[in-house]
C-alpha cells in the first residue's frame, strides 16, 4: 500500500486531493484544499503566493514535516500518510533535504559538524562523513569557514551551510522554505543560483515571495487561499 | 551512541548557560547538604548527650541521706555495693562519695565531701550541676590521694577568711566535735586541710561545700568502709531504665535509687523536637531540590523545541533525541551537584553554624549548656549521602527532561519548530 508507482505517471512527487486544516480555537482554518500535483525527478519548482496562502504548508506535507488532513501525498513511491513514525524519520533523513528560512543550524556545532549531522543519523562512517561534508562545504564555497559556529557566520553563509546539510545524505528531493527570506537581494540571488545548480541533479522545490527569484525556476506554481492557481511555466 | 555524544556535547553550548544551570541545580543541592549535615550533626550531638548528660542514678542507704554525722541520716551503703554495681551491664562509670556536714555560723552548715579526685565533684544531691568551676588555685588531682588537701566553694572561703593569694598555704580546720541541730558530734580529732583551690558553683548552697580526697575523708571521719552516695552512670540514656531495674533487683532492699527525671524529659522532648526539626529541614530541602532540578531541566528542554524540531526534520529519531536530552540532563545534574558540593565544602560549615549553630543546646536545661556547647556542630557528609542526593537529583533531572522532551518530540517537526 505504501508504494504508489503509478502516481503522477512516474513523478517523484504526487499529491492527490490533499487538504490540510488547522484548528485555531473554535475556528477551523483550511490551509490547503484539494491540491493535486505531480512533480518530476529533476528541476527547480517555485511555489509562490501571498502570505498565508498555504505554500509553506504544502512544502511541509511534501517533506513529511507535517501530516495532511485529507488526500494522499506520495514521494519517491511512498505514501507518507500511511508510514509509521520510524519510517517517516528514515524518509526525512534519506529522501529529503530541508532548507529553512531561518537556517535552523544547531548552534553548538560548527559548520562541518552541522553538515555531518544528518550523516551521523544515517550511520555513515566517521571518515566518510567528514570527507563528504568537506566536499559539500567546498561546493557552497565555505571551506574556509568549516570550523566556525553558526553565530560566527553571516546569514548568507549560514544558509549555504544549511544547503550543504540538506545535501548531506544525497537526497532525491530538496525543499527550501523561503530560503532567501532573511537575506539581502544579492545574497538571495547567489542562494538561488546554488539551488538552481543543485536542481540539475535532483528535484528542488522552493517556496518564495519573490517573483523575480521565482522566475529562475523551471516551473512556478501559484497558490492562493490554499488552492493551486493557473500554472506559469 | 551518536545521540549520547551529541547530548554530552550540548553541555558546552554556552559557558554562561552552563554556569547558570549549574548554579540553579547546585543551589538546592548546597542547601540540602547543609540541612543534611545539620541533621547529622544534631544526631551526633544527641547521641553524645545521651551518653554524657545525666545518665546518672544515685544510690544511697535506704531511708538515709547518707551523711556520716547527720542526725538520723548517718546510715551508709555497704562497701560491697560498689563491686555489685560495677558488674551491671551498661554501667559506664561508678563514683563513690562520702559525705558529712560541718557547722559554720548560726544555723548554717557546709557540706564535706570525700571523692576520688578523678571523679566528678557534684554540687547537688542529684548530681545535675556537674563539676564546679575553679576560680582560684587548682582542682584536686590524683596525686592528692591520702593528703589533707581540699578545694572549697567561695562561700566557705569567705567564711574561713581564705584569700586567693593564700591558696596552697591556707588552712581550713574542721572541728568534728562541733554540733548543730542536725549534726551530731564525732569523737574524732580536728581535721586540718590545706586549701588548694576555690571554686564557684553559681548558687549559695553549692558554694558552701568542701571537697577532699575520699581516703582523707575516711581517715578523718573514721569511716573504714561504706559509701554515702554512689553515682552510677549508664552508657546511654537509652539503657538507663534497664540499669535502674537491675540495681533495684540487686540492691533495692538496702538502697534508695534516685533516677533523674530530666533524662526522660530530655529524651521525650528535646531530642525528639530537634530530630523532628532537622528531619523536617532535610525533607523540605530535598523537596525543593527535586522541584528545582525538575523544572530547570524542563525549561532547558522547552527552550529548545525549535532545535528538537530541526533534529527531527534532518532525520534524528525520537528515541535518539530523547537519549541526547537525557544524557545532557544527567551530566548537567552531576555538574550542578558537584557545584553544590564544592560550595558546601567552601561555605557549608559557616552557613550550617549560622543556621543552627547552637545545635540542641537551646532545647536543653541551662546547666547542660557547657556540655552542649562543647559538642560543636561539625557539618560533614559521607560518600553514601552524596550518592543518595545525586541519585535523587539525577532522577528528578531525568524526570523533568523526559517529560519536557516527550511533549515536544511527539509533535511533527514543524509543530515542534513552531512550539516556541
Amino acid at each position: 500500500m505504501n508504494e504508489v508507482r503509478s502516481a503522477g505517471g512516474g513523478a517523484l512527487i504526487a499529491l492527490r486531493d490533499v487538504g490540510k486544516a488547522y484548528r485555531r480555537g473554535e475556528q477551523v482554518v483550511h490551509a490547503l484544499d484539494g491540491i493535486d500535483l505531480a512533480l518530476p525527478e529533476r528541476g527547480m519548482v517555485a511555489i509562490v503566493g501571498p502570505s498565508g496562502s498555504g505554500k509553506s504548508s504544502l512544502l511541509h506535507l511534501i517533506g513529511a514535516m507535517d501530516r495532511p488532513t485529507s488526500g494522499t501525498v506520495a514521494v519517491a513511491g511512498q505514501v507518507l500518510g500511511t508510514l509509521p513514525e520510524s519510517a517517516l524519520t528514515a524518509f526525512r533523513r534519506d529522501t529529503v533535504g530541508f532548507v529553512f528560512q531561518s537556517f535552523n543550524l544547531i548552534p553548538n556545532l560548527n559548520a562541518l559538524e552541522n553538515v555531518m549531522l544528518p550523516m551521523e543519523f544515517a550511520g555513515v562512517a566517521a571518515d566518510e562523513r567528514k570527507r563528504r561534508a568537506t566536499r559539500l562545504l567546498a561546493q557552497v564555497e565555505l571551506s574556509a569557514r568549516a570550523t566556525h559556529r553558526p553565530r560566527e557566520l553571516s546569514g548568507g553563509e549560514q544558509q549555504r551551510v544549511a544547503i550543504a546539510r540538506a545535501l548531506a545524505n544525497d537526497p532525491r528531493l530538496v525543499l527550501a522554505d523561503e530560503p532567501t527570506g532573511n537575506l539581502d537581494s544579492k545574497t538571495g540571488r547567489l542562494i538561488y543560483a546554488l539551488l538552481k545548480k543543485i536542481a540539475e541533479e535532483r528535484a528542488v522545490v522552493v517556496v518564495t515571495h519573490a517573483q523575480s527569484l521565482a522566475a529562475l525556476a523551471d516551473r512556478v506554481l501559484h497558490i492562493a487561499d490554499g488552492r493551486l492557481q493557473d500554472e506559469a511555466a | 551512541m551518536t545521540m549520547l555524544r551529541i547530548g554530552a556535547r550540548n553541555l558546552w553550548r554556552g559557558k554562561l548557560r552552563l554556569l547558570l544551570v549549574a548554579a540553579l541545580i547546585g543551589a538546592p543541592f548546597f542547601l540540602l547538604l547543609v540541612m543534611q549535615s545539620i541533621g547529622d550533626a544534631v544526631q551526633r550531638q544527641t547521641e553524645s548527650l545521651k551518653q554524657n548528660v545525666n545518665n546518672t542514678l544515685q544510690l544511697r542507704a535506704r531511708g538515709s541521706m547518707g551523711h556520716v554525722n547527720m542526725v538520723g541520716n548517718q546510715a551508709i551503703l555497704p562497701q560491697d555495693a560498689l563491686a555489685k554495681v560495677k558488674g551491671v551491664p551498661h554501667v559506664a562509670r561508678v563514683e563513690p562519695y562520702l559525705l558529712a556536714m560541718t557547722p559554720t555560723e548560726g544555723h548554717n552548715f557546709a557540706m564535706v565531701i570525700g571523692v576520688d579526685p578523678k571523679d566528678t565533684r557534684r554540687l547537688e544531691s542529684h548530681g545535675e550541676a556537674g563539676s564546679p568551676k575553679i576560680l582560684f588555685g587548682r582542682d584536686l588531682a590524683e596525686g592528692d590521694l591520702g593528703k589533707p588537701v581540699a578545694i572549697v566553694g567561695q562561700g566557705v572561703a569567705k567564711w574561713a577568711g581564705i584569700e586567693p593569694q593564700d591558696l596552697g598555704s591556707a588552712r581550713l580546720t574542721l572541728d568534728l566535735k562541733r554540733t548543730h541541730p542536725v549534726i551530731f558530734a564525732l569523737d574524732r580529732p580536728p581535721l586540718t586541710l590545706t586549701v588548694v583551690g576555690v571554686y564557684a558553683s553559681g548558687y549559695v548552697f553549692g558554694d558552701m561545700q568542701v571537697f577532699m580526697p575520699i581516703d582523707t575523708f575516711r581517715q578523718a571521719y573514721g569511716v573504714a568502709d561504706g559509701i554515702s552516695w554512689l553515682f552510677v552512670r549508664a552508657d546511654s540514656a537509652d539503657h538507663l531504665p534497664a540499669v535502674e531495674r537491675q540495681l533495684r533487683a540487686m540492691l533495692g532492699s538496702v538502697a534508695d535509687i534516685i533516677s533523674p527525671t530530666t533524662v526522660a524529659e530530655f529524651q521525650s522532648t528535646a531530642t525528639a523536637a530537634v530530630q523532628r526539626l532537622a528531619n523536617g529541614g532535610i525533607a523540605l530541602s530535598a523537596a525543593l531540590m527535586v522541584v528545582v532540578v525538575f523544572f530547570v531541566m524542563l525549561l532547558v528542554v522547552r527552550e529548545r523545541a525549535r532545535e528538537i524540531g530541526t533534529l527531527k526534520a534532518i532525520g534524528a529519531s525520537d528515541a535518539g533525541i530523547v537519549a541526547a536530552f537525557l544524557t545532557e540532563a544527567v551530566l548537567l545534574c552531576a555538574i550542578g551537584a558537584l557545584a553544590g558540593a564544592s560550595l558546601f565544602a567552601l561555605w557549608g560549615g559557616p552557613l550550617a553554624q549560622l543556621v543552627f549553630g547552637l545545635g540542641v543546646s537551646p532545647f536543653l536545661p541551662a546547666h547542660y549548656s557547657t556540655l552542649a556547647n562543647s559538642l560543636a556542630l561539625s557539618p560533614q557528609f559521607g560518600a553514601a549521602t552524596l550518592a543518595v542526593l545525586v541519585g535523587a537529583g539525577v532522577f528528578a533531572a531525568l524526570g523533568g527532561s523526559a517529560w519536557g522532551v516527550r511533549q515536544i518530540v511527539r509533535l511533527s517537526p514543524m509543530e515542534a519548530i513552531r512550539h516556541e
